[in-house]
């Protein structure tokens, strides 16, 4: 056959391939960017106080309403999407870091070491009397997943492929493990007003979310987006191994600080504010792989949009299953993805 | 044309100074025991790796001090094996790491008659396969689509790359990489494992033992039973075929 009469057969065939060619990578985002839109439009609308459409025109019920929906719905909803994403997003890039579709920041303890630093916060620094508390709060989250992505990064560059990440995941466990029990121990030493505090945050839920906490998620989560989707060529040359990629241009060493960084920046904010709200890193851009295939520069922006999507979702079914009480939403999301997990685990023969 | 100036490295695993350069349009074989230091050789070539003395340079600038980015359009790397963590269509492989066109990819592709395998995954493949895919991207990272007369020398480091091909598959690729030496002016410096590859196909040879380069040549004056039989700790015979390319044997 000759070249010319190859070529447009090539191109059938990319089209109908699994890895994207029949969605082209603007369209994939502007669908799951309307996604987004229309899930927030919907999630506004509904609550223990429904709203109908004519209240876009201005025709609120009660000035009530329009109190509660600007008080309590709307920075909750902005933050549902903030702490989606990036959530989602960081699972995708640690997934890319650690070339491990495991990897994610609450099976690898970040977010159970960044709650610890909280509770040590609240409890022992009394951190959440004080007039400046909720920005400690960021700070020990921050510092919190920090310190735990420094700890399971040294232990995962000791070994190669399936052994390290049998290292990784038993890191994970440890810490999680460690994190419960200190927690515990610092519930056990709370005082009555610190438990309160504890519990309202722990349970990984919106529901204490007000302009204030918002607003330190809009200025803190966007510039970590930012700076994961810049990676997105970085971790795409990673997949070729350290010694590989570093001829093909790459500097992993800065890639990996840059990673790390915008991820326990990410992971302790989203902490500090909403609790922990697990497997949201570990489904989405699982889903989204197998979807789009594996290149970062599609597989990081639709991931942070999926995230995203499924938080709005997940935390308006919280709001309204059991209407006029809630359900936290990180008990949602890990009944949700621990059965995903696990199926995950049981059918994986081949990484996926 | 990329340099060694007494270039060594003193932390384990060591090498000794030694000065030599790759010549583009030649295949050199990399050979020596296990631990020799071969590996280390290969990193200190790529600029993985700085040299604790003396320097590894590229048109003489040493390659730390070379821009990533443009370093990388003159010298490419293969890995021994090819670990993925997620499964990548083998085009979108092919195209990581260059700013290659779908025609430079098909190019690629074609070089290393990959075209039937160039939609599937990237984990499904043989080991063959997947060093094929990875030489491709190599190539492609290269530009050697866009290659001239009087375009600058590049270079291709693999590291044993038919350690996981059948013999057909062995020869195959040692001929398409003396070829591409040969047709793009390239300096491709190899590791190998196997000594009648070596002999065969490799216009020179340089012989490490522990950290050391005891012999570099013509593959007739470096691969001497003798030398081999010492140095590789091995019962060996090194007879002579016909157009004199040396042969070496397992001792009866």
């Amino acid at each position: 056959m000759s070249r010319a009469a190859a070529l447009p057969q090539r191109r059938i065939a990319a089209a109908s391939g699994r890895h994207g060619g029949v969605f082209p990578p603007a369209r994939v985002l502007l669908i799951l960017s309307l996604a987004v839109l229309g899930a927030l439009l919907v999630a506004a609308m509904s609550g223990s106080a429904g709203l109908s459409p004519r209240v876009l025109l201005g025709e609120w019920p009660t000035p009530l309403a329009w109190k509660v929906w600007w008080q309590l719905r709307l920075p909750r909803l902005l933050l549902a999407a903030l702490v989606g994403a990036m959530l989602a997003g960081s699972g995708a890039a640690m997934q890319g870091l650690f070339r491990n579709p495991l990897a994610d920041p609450t099976l690898l303890g970040l977010a159970s070491g960044a709650g610890l630093a909280v509770a040590l916060w609240i409890v022992l620094l009394d951190g959440a009397a004080g007039s400046y508390g909720l920005y400690g709060q960021f700070l020990a989250g921050f510092l919190g997943a920090l310190g735990v992505c420094v700890l399971v990064f040294a232990l995962g560059q000791r070994q190669q492929g399936q052994e390290a990440l049998f290292t990784l995941l038993l890191a994970g466990l440890a810490i999680n493990t460690l994190a419960g029990a200190m927690g515990g121990v610092m519930a056990f030493i709370a005082s009555d007003e610190q438990l309160r505090q504890l519990s309202l945050w722990g349970m990984g839920s919106l529901s204490h979310a007000l302009w204030s906490a918002t607003l330190g998620a809009l200025i803190g989560i966007p510039p970590a987006l930012w700076w994961l989707l810049r990676c997105a060529r970085g971790l795409d040359l990673l997949q070729l191994g350290e010694l590989t990629a570093h001829a093909a241009g790459l500097d992993a060493p800065r890639l990996k600080r840059r990673v790390v960084l915008a991820t326990a920046l990410g992971v302790g904010l989203c902490v500090a504010l909403a609790g922990i709200i697990g497997f949201l890193g570990l489904l989405v851009p699982h889903c989204l792989r197998l979807w789009l295939g594996p290149g970062h520069r599609l597989l990081l922006p639709a991931s942070m949009l999926g995230g995203a999507l499924l938080l709005i979702v997940a935390d308006t079914l919280a709001r309204t299953l059991a209407s006029p009480a809630e359900i936290p939403v990180g008990l949602l999301t890990s009944l949700l993805g621990g059965p995903y997990f696990l199926w995950l685990l049981l059918k994986r023969r081949v990484p996926c | 044309m990329l340099t060694l100036a007494d270039a060594g490295f003193a932390k384990a695993p060591a090498l000794t100074p030694f000065s030599d350069c790759l010549i583009p349009g030649e295949l050199l074989a990399i050979v020596g025991p296990n631990g020799a230091g071969k590996s280390t050789l290969l990193s200190l070539l790529s600029g993985y790796r700085r040299p604790d003395e003396g320097s590894v340079c590229l048109d003489g600038t040493p390659l730390h001090r070379w821009d990533s980015a443009a370093l990388a359009r003159r010298r490419a790397l293969v890995a021994q094996t090819l670990t993925l963590g997620f499964d990548w269509p083998v085009r979108e492989l092919v195209a990581l790491g260059s700013e290659a066109s779908p025609a430079d990819v098909d190019e690629a592709l074609d070089l290393l008659d990959l075209q039937a395998f160039a939609e599937r995954g990237a984990l499904g493949l043989s080991g063959g396969e997947a060093q094929r895919v990875m030489i491709a991207r190599a190539l492609c990272q290269l530009g050697l689509g866009h290659s001239t007369e009087d375009s600058p020398g590049r270079v291709l480091l693999l590291d044993e790359p038919t350690s996981a091909l059948d013999i057909g598959q062995q020869q195959r690729l040692m001929r398409l990489l003396r070829r591409l030496a040969q047709e793009h002016r390239l300096a491709i410096a190899c590791v190998l494992h196997d000594l009648n590859l070596a002999a065969r196909y490799a216009h020179r040879v340089w012989l490490l033992e522990r950290g050391r380069r005891i012999a570099a040549g013509a593959p007739h004056e470096v691969l001497d039973g003798r030398t081999l039989a010492r140095v590789f700790e091995a019962e060996l015979v090194a007879c002579r075929q016909a157009d004199g390319s040396p042969l070496v044997l397992l001792a009866p």
